[in-house]
């Protein structure tokens, strides 16, 4: 039983050193299937609900829920680029890798989706842009 | 009046925009943010400096840059994170009030790399290291090194992000090696459109070695010496042979219609080229066997003797021996020589 939980124990730590690189590469991923998407997309004048640029630390995952909310909703999953982007905005490594909050009541100020004003599609690639560069500037 | 009030309005509006500063911000090695209000010249008058992050505060400046006693700037400590919020500035003396905002993101200048070394590694290659002083991870940071050879043009090459390190292959032992390296933001954490300065230069190489492009070495003039004697010798031995000229240059023909002699094809000497003239005569010297006979068997004789009267001048052929040219060079027989022959 000791040896159960010790093994249990080594494994957990050993994914807990791991993650970061991980977490670097998936938020690196997100970058290069955005900028596919971002200059394979025909309309960037389409208005869209876009989180705001000042996110603060708690709200982030909220915000990343919107912008992966909001791509399904306006251009589904059929497109090669939208499909992968979607996948990768799901992606657990993606959501552990902008969890910026050392907190747990910061959650319940933060806006919703639909709350949020609308801007142009260039804007809303932009600002999802900047979200996962922020994410990786945080990760040693 | 509608006429000077809306002068005076304009002219108010003129004198504003006149006025108003224009504040210019700038993240040092994302460790602050530098603001400064002094690129159209000194302001007149001293500005309080406010700025707000995001969605804080307004904070006032704790740490002014001053010029002839006049602020000029301002040394907000921020972190690192804090380039991708919206950055706001005020400025304010009495009543006037001017707000700005920045977006900071790209405005970043690092401080350049540290610790510049270089090593000759094992594989004969030359490796060169560095460190940065950023905060920013790893990842985040690229690079540009650029060094030269011998003091000549500089030569520039991109380092990927994540890599503090520049290899130059099998350098050479006599040249000398200068090498410089700056940094900025990669683009996967928000580029950085300033490069950081480019560090101290590190050296590697000979001291003594000459900066000329082309290193001679001591045996080449006398290599070229003996080249040019040989040459020499080589020309004037085939100006006085002729033989040994069309051994080793053989002479082209040049065929032409309108010369109707083959020997005008080759560029002979006149007592070569006679000896192929159609007309050529040369008379043959008979060869006769010598065969002595005593003079009692010449008197018993029926004297139908088989000796052959000749002309004595048959084979005296005027001779040069100084002319080598001549294919038959004939030598004199005395007429008593020719008599000894006769069959």
């Amino acid at each position: 039983m000791k040896l159960i939980v010790f093994c249990l124990f080594t494994i957990y730590c050993c994914s807990l050193v791991k993650a970061s690189p991980m977490e670097r590469k998936k938020l690196q991923e997100v970058l290069r299937e955005l900028k596919m998407l971002k200059r394979d997309f025909p309309n960037t004048e389409l208005m869209m609900n876009t989180p705001p640029k000042d996110i603060e630390d708690c709200c982030c995952l909220t915000a990343l829920t919107c912008f992966r909310e909001t791509l399904l909703q306006q251009f589904g999953i059929s497109g090669k680029y939208q499909k992968k982007l979607y996948k990768s905005l799901n992606h657990t490594l993606t959501i552990s890798g902008l969890n910026f909050c050392n907190t747990e009541t910061s959650t319940t100020n933060c806006s919703t989706c639909h709350s949020h004003p609308k801007e142009k599609a260039s804007e809303f690639f932009n600002r999802l842009e900047s979200l996962v560069q922020r994410g990786l500037s945080r990760i040693n | 009046q509608p006429d000077c009030f809306y002068f005076s309005v304009l002219l108010d509006l003129c004198l504003l925009k006149k006025k108003s500063p224009d504040v210019d911000c700038l993240v040092v090695n994302l460790d602050y943010v530098s603001c400064k209000w002094n690129k159209t010249g000194t302001p007149e008058v001293n500005y309080t400096f406010y700025s707000k992050l995001g969605n804080d505060q307004w904070k006032i400046c704790n740490h002014y840059l001053t010029e002839n006693n006049v602020n000029i700037g301002c040394n907000q400590q921020v972190d690192s994170g804090d380039r991708f919020k919206t950055f706001r500035t005020r400025l304010t003396n009495g009543s006037e009030n001017f707000e700005k905002g920045h977006e900071l993101k790209k405005q970043v200048k690092l401080n350049p790399p540290t610790n510049l070394t270089v090593l000759n590694g094992s594989d004969f290659n030359l490796w060169f290291y560095w460190n940065h002083t950023s905060p920013a991870p790893l990842h985040c940071v690229e690079g540009e090194v650029r060094f030269r050879t011998n003091n000549n043009n500089w030569d520039f090459s991109k380092v990927s992000a994540g890599i503090q390190k520049y290899c130059i292959n099998l350098p050479s032992s006599s040249s000398r090696y200068e090498l410089q390296v700056r940094n900025r933001i990669d683009d996967s954490c928000g580029e950085s459109i300033f490069w950081s300065d480019w560090s101290e230069p590190v050296v590697w190489g000979s001291n003594n070695s000459t900066y000329s492009k082309d290193l001679m070495s001591p045996w080449t003039p006398v290599i070229y010496l003996v080249g040019v004697i040989s040459f020499i010798l080589l020309a004037m031995l085939l100006m006085h042979h002729e033989r040994l000229r069309i051994i080793l240059v053989p002479v082209v023909p040049k065929p032409s219609p309108f010369l109707h002699n083959i020997e005008d094809w080759f560029q002979f000497s006149k007592g070569l080229k006679d000896n192929f003239k159609p007309d050529y005569n040369e008379r043959a010297c008979p060869v006769r066997e010598y065969n002595y006979v005593s003079q009692s068997d010449v008197v018993s004789s029926d004297g139908s003797t088989c000796s052959v009267t000749t002309d004595q001048t048959d084979c005296s052929i005027e001779h040069d021996p100084e002319d080598l040219s001549s294919p038959f060079p004939s030598n004199p027989v005395s007429s008593e020589e020719v008599q000894k022959a006769s069959v």
